[in-house]
This record gives C-alpha cells, structure tokens and sequence, in this order.
C-alpha cells in the first residue's frame, strides 16, 4: 500500500509534473508513447467524427419531417444515412471506449507504468488518423451511396460513389482496432501490478479483455471481406456478384460474421463503464463480481455465433434461420444477468446522484429496453415482418446510443476529474444528463411504432400515414442534439475554469484514484502493491474517509 | 390504409398468418413490461431509499448470492426459449409455400416491380389478388438485391440476383395495402413502391378479363422454346435429340457426368440454362451453349414455366381464381430451391 | 516472444531458406495439379488438394518462421483458438448452405 498522503485530497498541491505538463510542443504530443496523451488524442479526433456524424443525423432528422423527399434528394439521402453509419460505427462507437477511456484507464487500473506496447499504441492512433481522414476525403469528394452494410452486388457493379476509398479507410482502420485489442491483452497478462490478482481486477477491465478477444478475431474477417469486395469492384473476378459467378448471400455471411461481434466491441466496454460507475457511487460492493466477469466473456463467445440473426430474410435456409435465432435467445441471458446485478449493486447502498450516476441509472432503463427489443428481433417469425423497418433502427439506437453512447458519457464525466484535474459543473451535468434522456426516447420511442406500421428504414420519402410519428422524432432528435452539445461545451470550460478536483474526489479505493490528478507520465510514484479486492470502501482499506468530509466543507447530515 | 383496429396506430392485419405475428408480437410486450415494471420500479426503490445519507458512507459489503444468480440466469432462459419456440413456429408457416398455391412471378428491377400472372396478365408496381387464395410469389430480380415487403401481411422475402425466391400468403380482407421494396436498392429505393389491391373472387376474374392477356408464361416459353431460342432444335424428341429430354423430368433425380446429382426443381432449370456445363446430364456431352446474357429474368421464367408444363406441373390451364380446384399436379414440391447459389 | 532469443538460435539463416524453399515448391505443386483432372474422383478433389498445399505451407510458416514451435502455451492456445473461430465461421455459413436443398427445412 501507498502512504495515505498519496491520496489525501486535503494536499491540494499544485501538481508537479503531470503528463500535461511534460512538454509543450507539437512533437512531444505527435511522437509521445504516453498512453495517457494517445487517450487525450483519441478522445478529440473521436469527439470530431462524432459531430460529423451527427450532422448528418441532423440532416436525416429533418428530411423525415415531411413525407416528401424535399430538403435532401433521394441521391444526398441516401448518401447521408450511409456515412452517417460509416462515421459513427467504425469512426465512433468501435474505438470510444476501448481508445480513449481504455487507453487512458487499464494501466491506472491495473497499477502498470503504461500500456505493454506503447509504440504499437501510437501506431494504432496514426492508422485511425490515416483510416478516418482517408474516409473524409472520399466523403469530401462525393461521398458513398451503398449503405453502412455495403452489401453486394450494389456496392461492387452498382454503386458509382467512393466505395474504394471507403473502404480503404475502413480496411486501415481495422487494423487500428486490432493493434489496441493485442495491447490491452498483452497488457493485461503481462502488467499487472503485485497482488493484482485477475478477480481483483476492476470490471472495467474484464471489459475490455472480451472486447479485445471480440477485436483479434472478428476485426480480420471484415478487412478480408472488404478485400474481397475491392478485388471484384476493381478485377471484376466474380465473388459476390451472380452475374459473373459470385454470390450475393455470402457476402453477408463474411460482412455480419464481424459485424455482429463488432456490436459487443461497442457495448461491452460501456457495461464495463457501467460496472464501474453503479458499484461505486453505490459504495458498494459490485453484486455477483464473477457473474458479471465471466458473462462478459460468454457474451464475447457467443457473439461470433448469432450472426445469421441479420439474414433471416436474405435467402438464406429456413433451417440456418432457426439455428441463428435459438443461439441468439441464448446470448440474450448473460445480458439479463448484467442488469439483474447491477441493480441488485445498489440495493442497501449509498447511492449519490452525481452525473455519471444519472448517466448509468438511464443506461439501465434505456439498455433495457433496446435488449428486450433485441427479443423481439430474435425471434424469427415476428422478425420476418420487423426486420428493415424503423423497428430495427429504433432497437439498435436503444442498445448504440442508449446503451453505448450513455455509458461513454457516464465514463468521460466519471474519469474527467482524472484525466484533467479539473471539476466540472455538477449542475450542467445533471441538465444534459437529463435532456439526453428524455431527448433520446422521443427520438427513438415512436420508431417502434413506425416499425410495427411497416415504415421501410433508408426512405427518403414515405407514406403521409407516418408523418405524425416522425414529427415527434425530429423533435426529440433536436432535444438530444442540445443535450449532447452541452458536455462539450462545460467540459471544455472546466478545464480552463473548474475547480481542481483533487486526486480522488469521490473517495473510491480503485488504483486510478491512487495516483496524482492529472496523473504523472509514469502513473506512479512506486510501484503500488494491491492488497485489497476490487470494490472495497472502508477505511481499513486506507481511505481517509474523515478527512474528505472535511475537506469536502460541507455538513455531515446523519 | 389507415386501420380500422382498436389499437391506435396498429397496422391493418390482412392475411391468414398475420394473426400470429401479432399475438407473438403482443405476448412478447407482455414479456417486456413484466420485465420493466420490477426492475424499474427496484431501481427507483433503491435510489430513494438508499441514497446517500452521509458523505462517502460505507455501507456492509454484500457479495452475492448464487441461488439469485441461478434463478435468474433460468428463468430468462426458458422465457427466450417460449420466444424462440414461438417464433420457429410462425416462421415455419411464413416461409414455407403451400403446394395448392397460385402462381405469380416477380422481377424486381431499379426501381419497379414487374408482375406477371399465370394466365398471363402483366403488372408494374402493383399486384392484384383475389381473397382468401394462397398466392405464391416466385421472386428474381435483374439486377441489385431487393426486397418484396407487405406490412399488411406481415411477410416479407429478400430478392436475390441469380436465384429464386419465394413469398406466400392468403389474404384474407379486400383492399388496398402498400408494397414496399425493404432491401436498400440504390438510388431511388424509396420509390419502389406499390400496392396490393386484394379483390373478392368476382371482381378478381372481371379485373383479368378486363387485362386479357397476350400470352401466358407457358405460352411465351413455348414460343422462346420453339422459335425465338430455337432450344427445340436439340431438346425437341426425335431423331435430331442432342439434348437431354425434358419431358416428366421435373421433381425427378438426374445424375450428372463426373458424379453428383440433383433434384430438378426451378433453380436447377434456371441454372442449366445459364451454366449449362456446369451440370452435364449422364449421357449427354456438354455440348450446350451458355444463354447467359441472352435470355431476360422474365423469358427465363418463361422458360422454366414451359418445361415444367411438360411435366405436367403447373399447366396454365388450370384456372388460379378457382380456390376449389385440386393442385393442378402430383409432383409438384414447388418449396424446392437447390444450393446452387453456392456454386 | 521469449526474452534472450536470437532468431538463429532457433533455424538461422538456412532454416529460413529451407521455409522459403518449401514455400515455393509448395506452389509449384499447386500449379502442376491444377491442370490434373482429380474432379473425376469425387467433385471437389481439386480444390481439396489445393487446399490441403496450402495448409501445409501455412503450418510450415507459423511453427517455423513464426517460432510457434518454440513458443509458450498462452501461445499456443492463441494460434488454435483463432483456428476454432475460422471452423465456426465456416461451418455455420456452410449449414446455410447444405440446407439450403429441397427438404423440410427449404424455403
């Protein structure tokens, strides 16, 4: 154990050196190996393609207010909802977490001096950056029309927008994906600190290691699919195209064979967060620490085997869509299992309604509901008839950003006082945490309904019978918008004017807490010694818990 | 087609399985709400009643309890196998065609529908159907990936260049219901669509009356067979035959030179005719051109119309608008659809 | 992998010649049957056969060139495991596509 003068809050010294403060200039951040800086990089380049993909969600939203296709044409719609999906999937959902929160975080949690392979870490971030401004250059030069999913043959003979060079940036950063997926397993084997035993690892961490299980294996298959679709676009050489021998179907068996996997890539990193955040704002004891460990790892497994769930009404044999759909009953419940202890975490807790705490109370409603939906699309009978209506949409808004996008905020706010040092407006924080709700399921909640009426999803045009609904959706996507503007608004604020936050505001036992806000470059002091197992908040387990109140200056109501 | 239910915002239902969509679709919000309402409401309960009390308090550690994790690790389990089940279930009724169905063919193009009927009647972007008639669509398209989409019905099948597939239905109210094409198609996808107009028996034989017809497919196969192709050259019987004999062959086994064999169904006569040497008949030498290119997806439904008319399947004869009349042929496992969109 | 291990203390410099050589052999082989007519066999043989080169290359490649062969159990679990994931992907497109015959299960 550490001196308790470590994290004692009531030292407010001015931080030494932290990894901030350790060179200025353009070339100590561009050729740092700093994991934490890699982090503080990725988290701005992603914010950038989030945004980008929101304009054009914008753009979506506004287009669907009229049943005509007036403000945006059929050809720029289309356009629209397909890098939109390109930009916030492989741009934002898949490395959020795992690369600016993961980064930053599993060698703090882990009480390592860094990641295991720090120039592979950078390496990582140059192919995103390559990857993402290859992707922005096709959409600059007129963009792609084939749909996120890229299905053949229209993506490979039809199409006559940037596909290649979309898909290049995809292909590039794929490989971005699988550098930081090695790192974390590597880093986790190899780097964790004296008596960090692996179930006294933070949960955040078991996250992680099933996201990068999920990210060595799958990622590989989409880059070959893309390969393969570029040699038949370019040779002609027939793959997936019927007219020159390919076949179409197969092509979706490659693409979703990643693709499904890539959706536990987004959501597992946020139920780590979410771990994270409920256990210890309850104070308490994460109920069922196994469970949720190992259902982790059962949901990253099984995930590779669901995915024909996509196809069942592709062609594909009855036969085939009866074995997709009992496999992905099946991953259903180690979900289940999440949320029943989550919930059970907080009971006889002391729960505080800080931000991330309101984050991740509306990730369990929202999540919820985007899993019990998930049921609904499971079910192979009922899915013939929901399956590529708004149905599918709204449900994988709920579980994308209901789930995934939530949980992110919830860590950003949570890590924040970490990664700057820095206190941001609590009541700000409550404001925005509360219109992302309610902003979030007016958008998305009447899109259930517009699915079960049968509103096919990529129109630009509709049926005037759907109007109504989709009024309220651009309504609810205007309040979101709002919502969502607003951290980036306050956070960047705190940093030049918040309060310092002191090494370990919440007074939580994890590592990161352990070490100086902003961390130093090399995260530690001395090599701390775990002595205590994750979750644990009494003051034997060296917490000056007096002290904080004190120094918190305000009244101790019993 | 706004609804005429009780249930606000509720989709017409207009077919005889569109019941069972709707019952595994409610007992699945049944599941949902009796899922949300407790948890919802402990997650209330615990944030009102546990909440923080005193400045980083420590509550007692509790660690878990495998009896909680093995009852709810079960019981979700068997609801999603209810699910499941339920769900095998109607797919099962959706996707598998009756035999005693009629006839219609479906191109799909960007960006329109062409329909043609048995008796020969052609339609774009609009399909007409008598009511309380199993209709069974077989599907194609020329060119990109589209999808035959009637919420009414709650049906819908993904249509795919270089192979067949099929949609069935019965419906079982008169009106108009949309047509949707529900797989991203390019450019103008959200302009492929149409209407099913669903007619009582009378108006259905006045309505194809009043679109006589130029020639039933079997009709326009013969003439592709006969005339324009010139297939009968080396396929009609007699002392010319090079080609294997297509009469009564369809439902039966043929074993191919080099090993192998099929049962002949649609997409085997559709892709003997496109690769021909890719299954050459015992007995015969691979001496068939390919008609890759030469033949439309609407000739080669033609085409196949006709040899299977000479197995006595499915002859045009038969007239479709009469629900009473038998199956038109004994052999006729119209549910068939080889493997070869593998190849 | 392991830390004090120089390549040639494995295969030097001819092993890795030796991987190289049989690389090339090996798709040499691959280009001579091409032309063979094993099909007459069963359907299928040719690809099976070219398949079963391959393969064989790619073990030669990963023990050797990739010092598998020397490497740690964790290693070793890794390079199989991502074998099973390729057999999952193939078997359960496959059961697609077997099934996809006349039967009860058709469409």
């Amino acid at each position: 154990m550490q001196n308790a003068d470590a994290f004692n809050p009531s030292l407010m010294r001015e931080p030494k050196d932290s990894y901030l403060t350790n060179g200025y200039s353009i070339k100590s951040w561009l050729l740092t190996k700093d994991h934490k800086r890699i982090a503080l990089m990725y988290l701005i380049s992603i914010s950038v393609f989030f945004f980008m993909g929101g304009l054009y969600a914008a753009a979506i939203r506004l287009e669907l207010l009229t049943p005509g296709s007036d403000l945006l044409q059929s050809a720029t719609y289309n356009k629209a909802f397909t890098q939109h999906g390109i930009l916030m999937i492989f741009f934002f959902l898949i490395p959020s977490i795992p690369a600016t929160l993961g980064n930053f975080l599993l060698p703090l949690m882990i009480g390592a001096k860094d990641l295991a392979l720090p120039r592979i870490n950078l390496l990582s971030l140059y192919l995103y950056w390559i990857g993402g401004i290859l992707t922005l250059y096709a959409l600059m030069q007129g963009g792609v029309d084939t749909g996120w999913t890229f299905y053949t043959p229209y993506s490979t003979t039809f199409s006559n927008s940037y596909v290649m060079a979309v898909g290049l940036g995809i292909f590039i950063n794929g490989f971005s994906s699988i550098l930081t997926g090695l790192n974390f397993i590597v880093t986790i084997h190899t780097m964790r600190a004296p008596g960090m035993t692996w179930f006294r690892l933070p949960l955040f961490v078991w996250a992680h290691y099933a996201t990068s299980l999920v990210m060595i294996l799958g990622t590989p298959v989409v880059a070959i699919t893309i390969l393969l679709l570029a040699i038949e676009r370019v040779v002609r050489v027939g793959i997936f195209d019927p007219a020159i021998g390919g076949d179409p179907i197969l092509f979706q068996h490659l693409f979703w064979f990643y693709s499904h996997p890539a959706v536990y890539i987004m959501i597992l990193p946020g139920m780590g967060v979410i771990s994270e955040v409920i256990s210890n704002f309850s104070r308490k004891k994460i109920f069922g620490y196994e469970f949720i460990a190992f259902s982790s790892i059962a949901i990253a497994v099984f995930g590779f085997l669901v995915w024909g769930h996509h196809m069942f009404v592709s062609g594909q044999s009855i036969y085939a869509g009866l074995v997709f759909s009992f496999l992905t009953m099946v991953v259903a419940v180690p979900s289940a299992i999440k949320v029943f202890n989550w919930t059970a975490t907080m009971y006889k807790g002391s729960i505080s309604y800080d931000t991330p705490m309101l984050y991740a109370i509306g990730f369990l409603g929202l999540f919820l509901v985007g899993g019990l939906t998930g049921l609904f699309l499971g079910s192979v009978g009922l899915t013939v008839h929901l399956t590529d209506t708004y149905f599918v949409v709204a449900h994988f808004h709920y579980v994308m950003v209901g789930g995934q996008v939530i949980a992110y905020l919830a860590g950003i706010h949570y890590w924040w006082p970490k990664m700057t040092g820095k206190m941001y407006s609590e009541f700000w924080g409550k404001v925005s945490a509360m219109l992302v709700f309610v902003g979030f399921n007016l958008t998305f909640f009447p899109q259930f309904i517009l699915g079960y009426q049968g509103m096919p999803r990529r129109y630009a045009s509709y049926p005037a019978e759907f109007q109504v609904l989709n009024v309220f959706s651009t309504a609810g996507a205007s309040v979101l918008g709002v919502g969502l503007v607003m951290p980036v608004v306050y956070l960047t604020h705190s940093i030049f004017a918040g309060k310092p936050a002191g090494d370990n505001p919440w007074m939580l036992p994890g590592l990161e807490w352990r070490c100086q806000s902003p961390p130093t470059t090399f995260n530690f002091e001395e090599q701390p010694v775990v002595t205590w197992e994750a979750y644990e908040f009494g003051e034997e387990n060296g917490l000056d818990i007096e002290e904080a109140r004190r120094s918190a200056g305000r009244p101790v109501t019993v | 087609m706004q609804t005429d239910s009780w249930i606000p915002l509720f989709p017409e239902s207009a077919s005889s399985f569109s019941w069972q969509v709707d019952a595994l679709y409610f007992y699945l919000i049944a599941i949902s709400v009796a899922f949300m309402i407790p948890i919802v409401a402990a997650i209330f309960w615990f944030i009102v009643r546990y909440r923080e009390r005193e400045k980083f308090a420590t509550p007692e550690e509790i660690h878990g309890s495998i009896v909680l994790e093995t009852v709810w690790s079960i019981i979700p389990f068997i609801i999603s196998m209810t699910i499941f089940l339920g769900g095998a279930v109607v797919y099962y009724t959706q996707y598998r065609p009756p035999d005693d169905a009629m006839q219609v063919y479906v191109v799909g193009k960007q960006w329109m529908w062409k329909i043609q009927h048995e008796t020969g009647q052609r339609e774009i972007n609009q399909l007409h159907v008598p009511v309380n008639t199993k209709v069974k669509l077989t599907m194609t398209t020329e060119d990109v990936l589209h999808d035959f989409s009637i919420p009414a019905f709650r049906t819908k099948a993904d249509v795919v260049p270089g192979r067949y597939t099929y949609l069935w239905f019965e419906a079982t109210k008169p009106g108009t219901y949309h047509l949707f094409c529900a797989e991203y198609c390019g450019l103008n996808h959200s302009g492929m669509i149409g209407s099913v107009v669903v007619l009582e028996q009378d108006d259905f034989e006045r309505w194809l009356q009043g679109n006589a017809s130029n020639q039933t497919p079997v009709e326009q196969g013969r003439d592709l067979f006969e005339n324009k192709l010139g297939c009968a050259s080396c396929h009609a019987a007699g002392s010319g035959q090079r080609g294997a004999a297509l009469e009564n062959i369809y439902g039966k086994e043929v074993k191919f030179v080099g090993g192998g064999s099929a049962i002949v169904d649609d997409e085997y006569l559709r892709n003997s005719i496109l690769n021909p040497s890719s299954q050459v008949v015992e007995g015969y030498q691979p001496i068939m051109p390919t008609f890759k290119g030469q033949v439309t997806e609407e000739q080669l439904i033609a085409l196949v119309a006709y040899i299977k008319s000479l197995s006595g399947v499915d002859a045009s004869a038969a007239a479709p608008s009469a629900p009473a009349a038998p199956a038109p042929a004994p052999a006729n496992n119209m549910g068939s659809n080889s493997n070869q969109g593998g190849r | 992998m392991a830390e004090n291990h120089t390549d040639h203390e494995h295969i030097g410099i001819p092993g890795y010649l030796a991987v190289f050589a049989i690389l090339i052999v090996g798709t040499w082989i691959t280009y001579v049957v091409a032309f063979w007519d094993l099909d007459s066999i069963f359907p299928g043989a040719n690809t099976l056969l070219a398949l079963a080169i391959a393969f064989t290359k790619m073990t030669v490649v990963m023990l050797y060139f990739m010092h598998v062969r020397w490497s740690k159990e964790l290693i070793w679990l890794s390079a199989v495991a991502s074998f099973f994931w390729l057999l999952i992907m193939f078997a359960f497109t496959m059961q697609d596509y077997f099934t996809r015959v006349s039967g009860v299960f058709s469409a």
